[in-house]
C-alpha cells in the first residue's frame, strides 16, 4: 500500500505556477527522494503534502485516506513529520524543550489537565522527558539537551530539528534538503544514519536533496522536478542519467555541453 | 509503529558530533550548612513579611496589601497574553471590571453565596477572553491593540453603564464573604488565591500547554508541524487570562466591599500593563513583584511626601499620579535598559534560594537571551 499519494496537484501564486499537475508517491518502507533546480516547486509540494498550501486541484492521500483538507496538525497527528529548508525549531528554547514540545501529541494528558496539575501529568511528563532525552542519546545530542538551539551551529541545528520530528513520532518522513550546509562525507554520513533510522523508527521517507551520491545511495526512486512540473521519474540512476534532467539541473551551460558533445 | 526508544540500541547510528565543542562541566555547586542556613533565614524572612507583618498593621494598610496580592494576580493574567501569546491588551480593565460588577452583582442582587459569585465572575471573563481570542486570530498586533483599546474604553461606556449590573454611578455593594469579613482574613483568602494562580501558571508553563504556547508565539509553522492546533491554543491562552482577569477583578470588589465603575478607567488598563512588563514578561515572581510594587506605590508616595509631592510651580501631585508618573518612567528604562524587568534582578536571588551560586550568568538560563530580546515583541 502507498503511504503517500500525490495526485496530480496544482497551485499558482499570483502569476508562478508553483506546482503543475504534480503526482508522486511513496511506498511502505521506501525511501523517495525529490531532485529538481531552485524554485523548481519542491518545498511548495512539500507544502501541499504538510497541509501549509491547498492546491488548487489534485488531492493528497496519507495512508489511503483522503487528507486534502485537514489542517497541517491533524496531519501530524496521523504520522507524518516534516523538517524545514531553513531548520523548524523553538529558537529560544533548549534542544530538551524543544524534543518535549514535539511531543505534544505524545504526552497522553490534556492541557487543561496538565494546567491544574492533576498527579498523572506529573509521571507524564517524567516519561516525556525520559524520552526525549533517549532520542537526543541517539541523534549525539546528549551533551546539548541544556543548551539553547539559537546559538547551535547549523549543522547540529539540522540533527535537533530531526530529533524533535522523530519525537512527533511520525510513519513518514519528509525532509527538506537535510544535508544542506554537510560537505560529501557528512552527507555520506547522514545516508547511513537515514538508513539506519528508517528500520528504527519504521519511517517511509520523501526527501529532498541536492547531493546526488546521497540520492544514489539511499533512495529507492526519485522524482525530479522543473518548473512545476515533473519532468523525470524513476530509479536514482535512471532519472540520474536522463538527458533532461541533465539540462534542466545544468541549465543554459549543460545545453552547451551536450551539444558540443553530441556527435554531428 | 510506536516509537519505543532503547537508549542503547543505538550502535550503528554514530552521531555525527564530533564537531561539537562539549563544554567542561564542573561539578554542581553545594552550599555548606551555613549556606543553607543563610538561605532558610531569607525565606523564613520573606514568609514573615508575607504572612506576619499585616497582623501587625493597621486595617486600611492590610487593605492596601491585599489589593497588591489582587494586582499580582491581575499581573499574571496579562502576562498569559502580553508573555505566552505576545498580544497586548490595552483593554483588561474592563476584563478585571466586569469581573468586579458580576460578582458584586451575583452577591448583591441575586444573593448568590461568594464562591458562586467568584466562579461566575471566572466564566464570565473566561468567555469575553474568549471572544477576543477569536479577533486575536485575525488580527494581531498594533490592530489588534488598538480593538482591546477599543473594547475596554466601550466597556466603560455601555456594560458599566447597565444599572442593574453596576449600581450605575452610585456603584454596586460587594460585601466580603462569611469568615473572611475582617480584612486581614480577607487578606489571606487572596493569598491562597494567588498561591492557586501561581500554582496554574507554572504547572501550565511545565506541561504541554505551555511549550505548545511558546512555540505558537515564536514559529506557528513550527507549532504546528509538531502537531499543535495553534488556534485552539491561542484561545485557550486567552480564556486563561481571562479566567484569571475575572478572579482579580472580583476579589478586587470584596475587598473594597463596594465598586464603582470610575474605578475602570484606562489608566488602569495602562498601569496593569506597565506593572506587568516591568515586572518581567514570562517572569512569574517579577510579574508579582512588579505588579504589587505598582499597587503599593502610591500609598507609600503618599506617606513618603504626606500627601503628595510638593514641586514648586505644581503645589501637588496626588498619590493616584504616582503609578503614572513612575510607571512610564520605569517602563522606558526596562524596554532600553533592562529587557527582562524586575524578574531579570530576582533570577540571581532565586537561584541563590534554591541552593545555586549568587550569579547573574546562566548558559541557557539567562533572561537577557530569553525574555530580553522578546520584550520586542510588545511592540505591536
Ligand atoms: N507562498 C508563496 N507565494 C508566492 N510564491 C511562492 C510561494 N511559495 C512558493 N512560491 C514560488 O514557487 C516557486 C517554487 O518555490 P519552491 O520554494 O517550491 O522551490 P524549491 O524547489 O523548493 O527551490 P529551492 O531549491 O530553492 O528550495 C518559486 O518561484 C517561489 O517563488
Ligand atoms: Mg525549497
Amino acid at each position: 500500500m502507498s503511504v503517500l499519494e500525490v495526485e496530480g496537484c496544482s497551485i499558482r501564486f499570483g502569476g508562478v505556477q508553483a506546482a503543475r499537475n504534480v503526482s508522486l508517491r511513496a511506498g511502505e518502507w521506501e525511501i523517495v527522494g525529490v531532485i529538481g533546480p531552485n524554485g523548481a516547486g519542491k518545498t511548495t509540494t512539500f507544502n501541499i503534502i504538510t497541509g501549509f498550501y491547498r492546491p488548487d486541484s489534485g488531492r493528497v492521500r496519507f495512508k489511503g485516506r483522503d487528507i486534502t483538507k485537514l489542517e497541517v496538525h491533524e496531519r501530524t497527528a496521523l504520522g507524518m513529520g516534516r523538517t524545514f529548508q531553513n531548520v523548524g525549531l523553538v529558537k529560544s528554547a533548549t534542544v530538551r524543550e524543544n524534543l518535549l514540545t514535539a511531543q505534544h501529541l505524545e504526552a497522553g494528558y490534556s492541557a487543561l489537565a496538565g494546567m491544574v496539575g492533576l498527579p498523572g501529568t506529573f509521571a507524564a511528563e517524567r516519561r516525556l522527558r525520559a524520552r526525549a532525552d533517549a532520542l537526543a542519546g541517539i541523534l549525539g545530542l546528549g551533551d546539548l539537551l541544556d543548551t539553547r538551539v539559537a546559538g547551535l551551529p547549523y549543522g547540529v541545528l539540522k540533527r535537533v530539528e530531526l530529533g524533535a520530528v522523530l519525537a512527533t513520532d511520525p510513519d513518514l518522513l519528509l525532509l527538506d534538503e537535510p544535508t544542506s550546509g554537510m560537505g560529501p562525507e557528512e552527507a555520506h554520513t547522514f545516508g547511513a544514519t537515514l538508513l539506519e533510522l528508517r528500520r528504527e523508527f519504521d519511517l517511509t521517507v520523501v526527501m529532498i536533496e541536492h547531493h546526488v551520491p546521497l540520492v544514489a545511495q539511499v533512495c529507492d526512486y526519485v522524482y525530479c522536478l522543473n518548473f512545476g512540473e515533473l519532468l523525470a521519474e524513476g530509479t536514482p540512476d535512471a532519472v540520474r542519467s536522463n538527458p533532461e534532467v541533465i539540462r534542466a539541473y545544468l541549465g543554459q551551460e549543460a545545453e552547451e555541453v551536450l551539444q558540443e558533445s553530441a556527435p554531428s | 509503529m510506536s516509537l519505543e526508544i532503547q537508549p542503547q540500541a543505538s550502535p550503528a547510528v554514530e552521531p555525527v558530533a564530533d564537531s561539537i565543542a562539549v563544554e567542561v562541566v564542573s561539578p554542581p555547586f553545594r552550599p555548606g550548612l551555613a549556606g543553607w542556613v543563610a538561605r532558610g533565614v531569607v525565606m523564613a524572612a520573606v514568609a514573615a513579611v508575607v504572612f506576619l507583618v499585616p497582623t501587625v498593621r493597621g486595617n486600611v494598610e492590610v487593605h492596601i496589601y491585599t489589593q497588591a496580592v489582587i494586582y499580582a494576580i491581575i499581573g499574571l493574567s496579562l502576562n498569559v497574553l502580553l508573555g505566552y501569546t505576545g498580544q497586548i491588551s490595552l483593554g483588561h480593565q474592563a476584563f478585571v471590571g466586569i469581573g468586579a460588577f458580576t460578582s458584586a452583582y451575583m452577591v448583591t442582587v441575586q444573593g448568590q453565596p461568594f464562591l458562586a459569585a467568584i466562579g461566575m465572575a471566572m466564566v464570565v471573563g473566561g468567555i469575553q477572553a474568549l471572544v477576543l481570542g477569536a479577533v486575536s486570530l485575525r488580527i494581531t498586533g498594533l490592530y489588534f491593540a488598538l480593538v482591546t483599546l477599543a473594547y475596554g474604553t466601550m466597556a466603560e461606556e455601555s456594560l458599566f453603564n447597565i444599572q442593574k449590573l453596576t449600581g450605575g454611578s452610585a456603584g454596586q455593594p460587594a460585601p466580603k464573604p462569611m469568615w473572611f469579613t475582617t480584612d486581614l482574613r480577607y487578606y489571606y483568602l487572596c493569598l491562597a488565591f494567588l498561591t492557586a494562580v501561581v500554582w496554574v501558571d507554572w504547572r501550565l508553563m511545565k506541561t504541554k500547554g505551555g511549550r505548545a504556547l511558546a512555540a505558537v508565539r515564536e514559529n506557528p509553522r513550527v507549532a504546528a508541524t509538531f502537531g499543535t492546533d495553534v488556534k485552539v491554543y491561542t484561545l485557550m491562552a486567552f480564556v486563561v487570562a481571562g479566567v484569571f482577569a475575572g478572579l482579580g477583578g472580583a476579589l478586587l470588589a470584596h475587598n473594597d466591599t463596594f465598586v464603582v465603575r470610575d474605578l475602570f478607567n484606562f489608566q488602569l488598563a495602562l498601569v496593569f500593563v506597565i506593572m506587568t512588563v516591568v515586572g518581567g514578561l514570562r517572569n512569574r515572581t517579577g510579574v508579582v513583584i512588579g505588579s504589587a510594587f505598582f499597587s503599593l506605590v502610591g500609598y507609600f508616595f503618599d506617606k513618603l511626601f504626606s500627601g503628595g509631592l510638593h514641586v514648586p510651580g505644581i503645589k501637588v501631585l496626588p498619590k493616584e499620579y504616582a503609578p503614572i508618573v513612575i510607571g512610564p518612567m520605569l517602563l522606558l528604562f526596562t524596554l532600553t535598559r533592562h529587557p527582562g524587568g524586575m524578574g531579570q534582578r530576582i533570577r540571581p536571588i532565586q537561584r541563590w534560594l534554591r541552593g545555586g551560586r549568587f550569579s547573574s550568568r546562566d548558559t541557557h538560563d539567562d533572561p537577557t537571551s530569553s525574555g530580553g530580546e522578546r520584550v520586542s515583541d510588545v511592540r505591536a
